[in-house]
């Protein structure tokens, strides 16, 4: 009797020791940051993962990004190149085709986290490891046959010789630098087996991996990493002592974190879904700050234009008169994520306002069908002469419940118009990996574009971009869209660089994207940050160059 | 005994090499290879490209060919390289089955330690309230869905009460082990509510069997009191097909944990093998696989092992069944 | 009728079936319900999202403005259809082998068995999740039948037929050996009545018992496994509603509208434990030996 009653005691004891260990309040100098997904793997340019680009806005920075304001920036290297300053130069090569020439210098205080300064060296070796075919870089592109050669000048100085004539010469933000000094011994033992020996994955702690303000010094894989401050940084001094990158994947877990004060903000660029936190904000305003920031989350529907249906320019204009973004933006978002007119952002630089837009109008809609001969209502469904029924099949990723949700509304808003929409969706491997890119949907597909600002669309619009069997499926002109001034317009947009002509020039391709409608443009996404009260000037940018690139000049308020 | 365990052994290679060849085929039946997800959101990738990608990751080559080469590998101990993780297989797995086999251990041992007192308490007055109200709870914890439970006790106990962390095994730079208990409670009793149920009922129904027995009464009659009568006898008996059960269902946990690993980033090899499946690391996902397959089996062979070390009546020479 | 008297000795399970005929019936009825209400469950109202409990809407309003009520209703359908079609589906397979391996034995029987224990060891939720992410295509269905809104429906029910048929054939096996040496069947076939004859009229009425304690149990693993599934984003696709798609749909919200998640969850949990409960009872009904 007296053990069970000592047991019991014991077991008291141990459970009051458990329950009453609650983690002092985070100090100031402390922040912990909630992210949706655990980085597989380490190397910069070796499978483009968003998470992985997260953490290294804050240990490694690249030469050039776009800033909060869409504006290009130099951040390894000195200045931009430019045509005025006689450091990026036109030239014409031996073969008679043209390049652009541009000299970077590297900033002069810019050191590896061991000590050792960031050279030249270290940009050859990265492009020596870039092209090399067995390396398995995923944007074998840049390193491979847009940097032509690169001349170096001194130990910081170097000219980078680029295969196109292009506008935006300046802009290198995926070339990543890789310390020569740690890597080159890898490399050269055997580049074949490279990316799975190299010390970004064997020893992810090493600080000579890092060039940017904080340095990873603890990796929990699949859990959380630790970030403190990199002594070698050159620039403004960071004001957290430590930072803990924390992954926790399910979004209601994620949630029930930050609620909980076991992280103390969640990342908007990867993070929770945007309905949550406005469920959240409604809830908990006092408590945390939001932030909502759109931006090039290109979110529309893509419409195949084999389609006979979807071949005829009224069906696809009445799809969207007949669609009421506004009050979608509007109830669902609550206003936060902007109605898209067309697939240029209206904060992008070289958007040009004045073409046609759509907007909710379901006599218009319903003019426009008749005119298209789907005249005879039965059963609430527009039927044509033929007799044929006004079915369209709508896909999209199974399992992204924003997509789910907007798709199910436009579905009942069709249905008002007499259009049947019928909703068959995929898991975001098949329909990425085989529907979308051997063009096998029937007829609307709701995903997102993510562009760079000043982006030229040659990629979805151009005519030579449409898959085929016979171009192995290359090209994401998955609608089929064929236009000769469309092709044109994007050919020229590419080299005519001066601010007039380029004006025009992107004035009449917005001008043909929005007459044609080759896909349906829906809603620019936004990006919901959830932040401590005290945490201040954190600036979301919107797009791929995230706001950790800017983690230095995080303050607490 | 020997020839037994010989042609049990036997028969878990077979079912092992049936089972490596059915996920190969399986993952190749899965639509887009590792090199299309790659490329998805690179525009500027060729077909050539493409091409050279599938060549360096091996992934060109037909799956049997691929299978043959990863059974020529696995077979002298090289279990090849992580497509994903870009590191070797067994350096990806080993901390995962770790940290699984401590979820899992301190799972099982809860639920049996909670299995036991009910299931005993319950079959000494069968058919009573007493029996319902275990009975009604044994069914409450096989009835939940995983993931509903694991949330409820987050809001309950990390964001309500703020007793227990909500996630993570472990706060940043280790801590000490009051700090793994802590980290571990939630995950641990969502996995032990699930089981809990099952083996109270087989707790239960053993101990009817075995109290019906005549040397239970040969012992009441002898005078002996209750408690001993229920606790060292009928138990110790009752305890040999529980035994058995429970180590049948232990290599099924192991795969199942996937959701209360998802719930709490619980780093194992639930959410391994899920997260290898979907980024098509072949490598990764067949290892992990047969792992599986390989603890289920093991928990078989330790049942029958158990029964018969456990129960005299029992011997190999006759049909093992 | 002792098998009767029995089952309503357990009074678990007496209540359990009442709670199951219950939500059968209303599930079945949710047409009426609809036109009692006079709404229409998939009719969106953006104005009216989250709207609390109210005379026009019982249960309140989703997160589009439907009808939480009739939603679930429907989503009931789906969920106990899926159960008990791929539960009667395991049951048949099952009951089958079972029955054809105990009653011809030998060789036949061995083969039968370590199928059934190969089955047994394969790591169910992993392959599961790796045949619901199999391209259907790819083996030669049809792209219109992969694609048709009613396919992950079909999917699940094949998935948990194809797994779950061991268990009832381990135990058809084991009474069908059991049965085949009572007087009664040596006798029928002594008498040289032909082994299907046998097998259908001597031995399965035998054999029926545990088959049906583990149909039944099966239900319930299908219900939960489909609610597993939907939260890995394999499950049934919206906008076909299961209890299983609309749990996972609210648990992102479940902090500023709990109940959205509390609904689904709790039906679930209430047929699965029911279900559970009315084949514990079954089996004290059914098998006399098993319990007290």
């Amino acid at each position: 009797m007296r053990r069970t009653w000592v047991k019991g005691l014991l077991a008291g004891a141990l459970t009051a020791a458990i329950m009453a260990a609650v983690p002092a309040a985070a100090a100031k100098d402390e922040l912990v940051i909630g992210i949706n997904q655990f980085p597989a793997n380490w190397h910069p340019s070796i499978e483009a993962m968003a998470t992985k680009a997260y953490i290294e806005g804050m240990t490694r920075r690249p030469f050039t990004v776009y800033d909060a304001d869409w504006k290009l920036v130099c951040m390894l290297c000195t200045e931009l190149p430019s045509v005025e300053k006689g450091t990026a130069v036109y030239e014409t090569r031996a073969d008679g085709s043209r390049g652009v020439a541009v000299t970077f210098t590297i900033h002069p205080d810019a050191r590896w986290g061991d000590g050792k300064p960031v050279t030249t060296r270290d940009v050859l070796f990265t492009w020596e490891v870039g092209r090399h075919p067995q390396s398995g870089f995923s944007n074998f592109d840049l390193y491979g046959r847009d940097i032509v050669s690169i001349d170096v000048k001194d130990e910081r100085t170097f000219t980078m010789h680029r295969d196109k004539p292009v506008c935006d010469y300046a802009a290198i933000n995926d070339f990543r630098l890789l310390p020569e000094h740690l890597e080159r011994p890898v490399f050269d033992a055997d580049p074949a087996t490279y990316r799975n020996r190299s010390v970004f994955e064997t020893d992810p702690t090493n600080p000579g991996l890092v060039a940017g303000p904080y340095r990873m010094t603890e990796v929990a894989s699949g859990s959380h990493v630790v970030l403190e401050p990199n002594p070698h940084w050159w620039g403004q001094k960071p004001a957290f002592r430590r930072i803990v990158v924390r992954a926790v994947e399910n979004s209601a877990a994620l949630e029930a974190n930050l609620l909980a004060g076991q992280v103390d903000m969640v990342a908007g660029e990867v993070g929770l879904p945007l309905n949550q936190v406005l469920a959240l904000e409604k809830r908990q305003g006092q408590r945390f700050r939001f932030l909502y920031k759109q931006g090039l989350i290109y979110e529309h529907i893509d419409l195949n234009l084999d389609n006979p249906v979807l071949k005829d320019l009224r069906v696809r204009k009445a799809l969207l008169h007949a669609i009421d973004r506004e009050a979608i933006s509007r109830q669902l978002f609550e206003g936060r994520q902007p109605v898209a007119h067309n697939q240029t952002n209206p904060l992008d630089r070289v958007h040009a306002p004045g073409y046609p837009t759509y907007p909710f109008d379901p006599a218009a809609a319903g003019r426009l069908l008749d005119e298209a001969g789907w005249t005879d209502k039965r059963g609430g469904i527009r039927h044509n002469a033929a007799g044929e029924r006004l079915q369209v099949e709508i896909m999209t990723t199974a399992g992204d419940r924003t997509r789910e949700l907007l798709q199910q509304v436009m579905q009942a808003q069709w249905k008002q118009a007499g259009i049947d929409a019928r909703i068959v969706n995929e898991p975001a491997r098949v329909l990425f990996g085989q529907t979308l890119k051997e063009r096998r949907f029937k007829a609307m597909a709701l995903f997102a574009w993510i562009s760079s600002p000043e982006n030229i669309p040659r990629t979805t619009l151009h005519s030579s971009m449409i898959p085929t069997a016979a171009n192995g499926w290359a090209g994401q002109n998955m609608t089929g869209f064929r236009d000769a001034e469309m092709d044109a317009v994007i050919d020229k947009l590419e080299y005519v660089c001066e601010p007039e002509p380029n004006r025009l020039l992107r004035t009449r391709l917005q001008q043909i994207y929005a007459e044609q409608l080759p896909a349906l443009p829906l809603f620019f996404r936004s990006d919901a940050y959830v932040l401590p009260p005290w945490l201040d000037n954190l600036v979301p940018t919107g797009h791929q160059g995230f706001s950790s690139f800017w983690v230095e000049t995080w303050r607490v308020k | 005994m020997t020839r037994f365990l010989v042609s049990r052994l036997l028969q878990a290679i077979v079912v092992l090499l049936v089972m490596s060849f059915l996920v190969t085929a399986l993952i190749g039946l899965m639509p887009g290879d590792p090199v299309d997800l790659m490329l998805a959101g690179n525009p500027h990738a060729t077909p050539a490209d493409a091409a050279r990608l599938r060549a360096v990751y091996g992934v060109d080559r037909p799956p049997v060919e691929r299978y043959l080469h990863w059974l020529g590998g696995a077979v002298q101990g090289d279990f090849g390289y992580s497509r994903l993780f870009s590191r070797p297989v067994p350096e990806v797995i080993g901390p995962r089955l770790v940290n699984t086999g401590i979820l899992l251990g301190a799972a099982f041992l809860l639920a049996v330690a909670l299995a036991l007192p009910l299931g005993v308490a319950a079959a000494r007055r069968p058919w009573s309230l007493a029996d319902d109200a275990v009975n009604l709870l044994c069914f409450a914890g096989i009835s939940v869905p995983p993931f509903w439970l694991a949330l409820l006790l987050i809001l309950l106990f990390a964001v309500t009460l703020q007793w227990l962390p909500a996630s993570g095994m472990a706060p940043v730079g280790g801590g000490s082990w009051v700090d793994g208990l802590r980290h571990a409670a939630l995950p641990v009793a969502t996995l032990a509510i699930a089981s809990v149920g099952g083996y109270t009922r087989y707790v239960r129904s053993a101990m009817l069997v075995e109290l019906r027995q005549d040397y239970i009464r040969t012992a009441r009659a002898k005078g002996m009191t209750e408690r001993r009568v229920v606790w060292r006898h009928a138990l110790r008996n009752a305890l040999i097909p529980v035994v058995t059960i429970m180590a049948l269902e232990f290599g099924a946990l192991f795969s199942g944990a996937l959701v209360t690993e998802t719930m709490f980033a619980w780093p194992g090899m639930g959410k391994l093998i899920y997260d290898s499946i979907m980024g098509n690391d072949y490598n990764v996902a067949l290892v992990a696989l047969l792992l599986a397959t390989a603890m289920t089996l093991l928990g078989n062979l330790l049942a029958d092992v158990a029964y018969a070390a456990l129960d005299p009546r029992i011997s190999f020479r006759a049909e093992p069944r | 009728m002792r098998g009767l008297r029995r089952f309503a000795r357990h009074r678990l399970a007496v209540a359990s079936a009442v709670l199951l005929a219950l939500l059968t019936t209303a599930v079945i009825a949710a047409p009426l319900v609809e036109s009692a209400l006079g709404i229409d469950p998939t009719a969106i109202r953006l104005l009216d999202r989250f709207a609390p409990p109210s005379a026009e809407h019982p249960l309140g309003t989703d997160e589009l403005g439907r009808d939480v009520l009739l939603r679930l209703l429907h989503g009931g359908r789906v969920s106990l259809a899926v159960g008990v079609a791929a539960a009667l589906a395991a049951g048949l397979i099952g009951t089958a082998v079972g029955l054809v391996a105990g009653y011809f034995g030998g060789r036949f029987d061995a083969l039968l068995m370590r199928v059934t224990d190969g089955f047994i060891a394969l790591p169910l939720l992993p392959l599961l999740i790796v045949l619901a992410a199999v391209d259907l295509t790819r083996l030669g269905v049809p792209a219109d039948v992969a694609g048709a809104e009613g396919a992950s429906l079909l999917r699940i029910v094949v998935l948990v037929a194809l797994f779950g048929w061991t268990t009832v054939a381990r135990l058809v096996r084991g009474a069908t050996l059991a049965t085949k040496r009572r007087d009664y069947v040596r006798a029928a076939t002594a008498l040289g009545a032909d082994s299907r004859r046998i097998m259908l009229a001597h031995i399965l009425p035998n054999v029926a018992a545990p088959a049906v304690v583990a149909t039944t149990l099966t239900v319930g693993n299908t219900i939960l496994l489909e609610s597993v599934l939907s939260f890995l984003g394999l499950g049934i696709q919206p906008p076909l509603p299961s209890w299983g798609n609309m749990l996972t749909g609210a648990q992102d919200l479940v902090v500023s509208a709990p109940m959205l998640a509390v609904w689904p969850g709790l039906l679930i949990f209430l047929t699965v434990i029911a279900v559970n409960l009315l084949g514990d009872g079954l089996q004290d009904a059914l098998d006399p030996r098993a319990g007290t």
